[in-house]
């Protein structure tokens, strides 16, 4: 099977899914709001938007939706790997995809594309409205900005996350350990808290997540710190390449070890 | 009577030693929440004026994070509960034993108040590493101790009203994920009500939840009610017994529903 052959077959999952459970469409969709409307309810509650803007530079509404959004965006791209070769363990289908011939990096990296669709719509629900009424019709052009920016951060993930979920998996009560996991990977990215305020040990800690350095791109756009935001995306897409022989090798592991445990049942 | 704590207890053991016991899934559960928790607080220090205390700032975090806790039990632990049961089967068998929920719910509580109270623990120490520890003031232990309670008996009628739907509507996780964010910011819960916007107080000042949730932030926090100590009282006397008894009632008629009509189905996420 091609590359665009797995591409479509994700596309026909992902959105017959999507539109069949309208709910979860809706949350979404409303996912963004309601982090941003969480946030700022406990940053008004012990401080002021004046502190805020002196200390970022951004007017906190604005810089929470986009924070929000991207926390959305990178999630709904990596879920599906970070959590897939969990589901086909459960449902029973993992024997086949180990017994089929298909290429399994390419069959991993194809998981989030679909999503970048959504990740395109979301940003059109989310950081669009609120921008427009921040900086009038200037705003669709930052809009297209920062999400062309967040689609190189999400596509940058993709064999960070296929190492990472393999890793995990490999260990009992996965699923717990990713719940722990996922907040730590947005925490080190700096989506809510930005890494050029973290410590140093931080900060370096964090250059080891690809997409940080195009959260990191985001913010200094919005921040109007423009000059460092090529480097930055060159240096995201860069250290996203070193982690394809780590997925590689991590996917014939896991399947190696699952296959030395034999068909289990849940 | 005797059988009815029985059938309690044999839950309490069973969900004690699954959930707190054999399971590492509390460790790590905590863990998560705690990363959670820091995820969304961190940027706090971006909006800390510098003339507001660490500790006064830890302080309102935490007493958010009790309210917040205890919505989320109600949520998950209780008002969820049922839909795994649909899940699971287990449902039937309660009907057919004839044992009814109460036995359930009442060995179910116990776990679930611990798992708050070292929830609560993990959170302070995470505050206490994060910010400074919480400069908690228990200004009124009694009144404390009386919006708890009331607290709990508008999350049981919550829970009830939830689990109700979820049986005859077969609701899916996503719907519950977003009340439960969406709850306690409404109601009041997680910020006091002289914080919020006056629309947003209004909308609280018309559900039940706010009164006792003031009243815990009254009697940790120091800060007053926007109605007044006493008449919060008064008026959550009224209003949480009333809400209580309409979620009972909504789920007797829910269930007789589901009796006649049958379970919808309900998708595990």
């Amino acid at each position: 099977m091609s590359m665009l052959d797995l591409v479509r077959v994700e596309f026909k999952l992902v959105y017959g899914d999507l539109f069949r459970r309208k709910s979860a469409f809706i949350t979404f969709i409303l996912y963004p709001y309601i982090f941003t409307s969480f946030t700022l309810f406990i940053g008004y509650a012990v401080g002021s938007p004046r502190g805020f803007v002196e200390r970022v530079g951004v007017d906190p509404v604005v810089y929470m939706i986009t924070a929000s959004y991207m926390l959305m965006s990178i999630f709904s791209s990596i879920d599906d790997l970070l959590w897939r070769p969990l589901l086909d363990l459960h449902i029973g289908t993992l024997p086949y995809i180990i017994a089929s011939p298909v290429n399994r990096l390419k069959y991993y990296t194809a998981i989030p594309i679909p999503r970048l669709v959504a990740v395109l719509l979301l940003g059109f629900t989310s950081i669009l409205p609120v921008y427009i009424l921040y900086y009038g019709l200037e705003g669709v052009a930052v809009v297209f900005v920062v999400i062309s920016i967040l689609i190189v951060g999400c596509l940058t993930m993709v064999f960070f996350s296929i190492a990472l979920a393999m890793s995990i998996h490999r260990v009992g009560e996965s699923w717990r350990m990713l719940n722990i996991v996922r907040p730590v990977l947005m925490i080190l990215m700096g989506v809510y808290y930005p890494r050029m305020f973290m410590p140093l040990a931080s900060y370096i800690l964090s250059s080891f997540i690809p997409s940080s350095h195009a959260v990191e791109a985001v913010q200094r756009f919005l921040m109007g710190m423009s000059s460092d935001i090529y480097i930055l995306i060159v240096l995201a897409i860069a250290i996203s390449f070193i982690y394809m022989p780590i997925g590689k090798i991590s996917i014939r592991e896991w399947e190696k070890s699952r296959v030395r445990r034999g068909v289990e049942t849940f | 009577m005797l059988k009815l704590f029985r059938r309690a207890y044999a839950i309490f053991k069973a969900y004690f030693m699954v959930e707190l016991v054999r399971s590492r899934g509390i460790v790590y559960g905590l863990l998560s929440m705690a990363m959670w928790i820091i995820l969304f607080t961190m940027p706090i220090a971006l909006f800390s004026s510098d003339t507001i205390e660490l500790g006064d700032v830890s302080a309102r975090i935490f007493t958010g994070v009790i309210v917040f806790m205890f919505y989320g039990m109600a949520t998950w632990d209780w008002a969820a509960e049922i839909r795994w049961m649909i899940n699971e089967g287990r449902v039937d068998y309660y009907i057919a034993s004839g044992a009814g929920f109460l036995p359930h719910y009442l060995g179910l509580l116990p776990v679930s108040l611990m798992w708050l109270g070292i929830s609560l623990t993990v959170n302070y120490t995470v505050l206490s590493l994060l910010w400074a520890p919480p400069k908690l003031l228990l200004v009124d232990p009694l009144i404390f101790i009386y919006g708890f309670l009331m607290l709990l008996l508008c999350l049981i009628g919550y829970a009830l009203i939830l689990g109700g739907t979820m049986l005859s509507t077969g609701v899916t996780g996503f719907i519950i994920e977003i009340v439960s964010f969406i709850l306690p910011i409404a109601t009041g819960g997680l910020l006091p009500l002289r914080y919020m916007p006056e629309p947003l107080k209004s909308i609280a000042l018309a559900t039940p939840f706010s009164y006792p949730a003031e009243l815990i932030r009254f009697s940790l926090l120091g800060i007053e009610p926007v109605v007044g100590v006493w008449r919060t009282v008064v008026l959550s006397l009224l209003y949480v017994p009333l809400f209580l008894l309409i979620g009972i009632i909504y789920f007797k008629y829910q269930l007789r529903r589901s009796l006649r009509e049958g379970f919808k189905t309900i998708s595990m996420w």
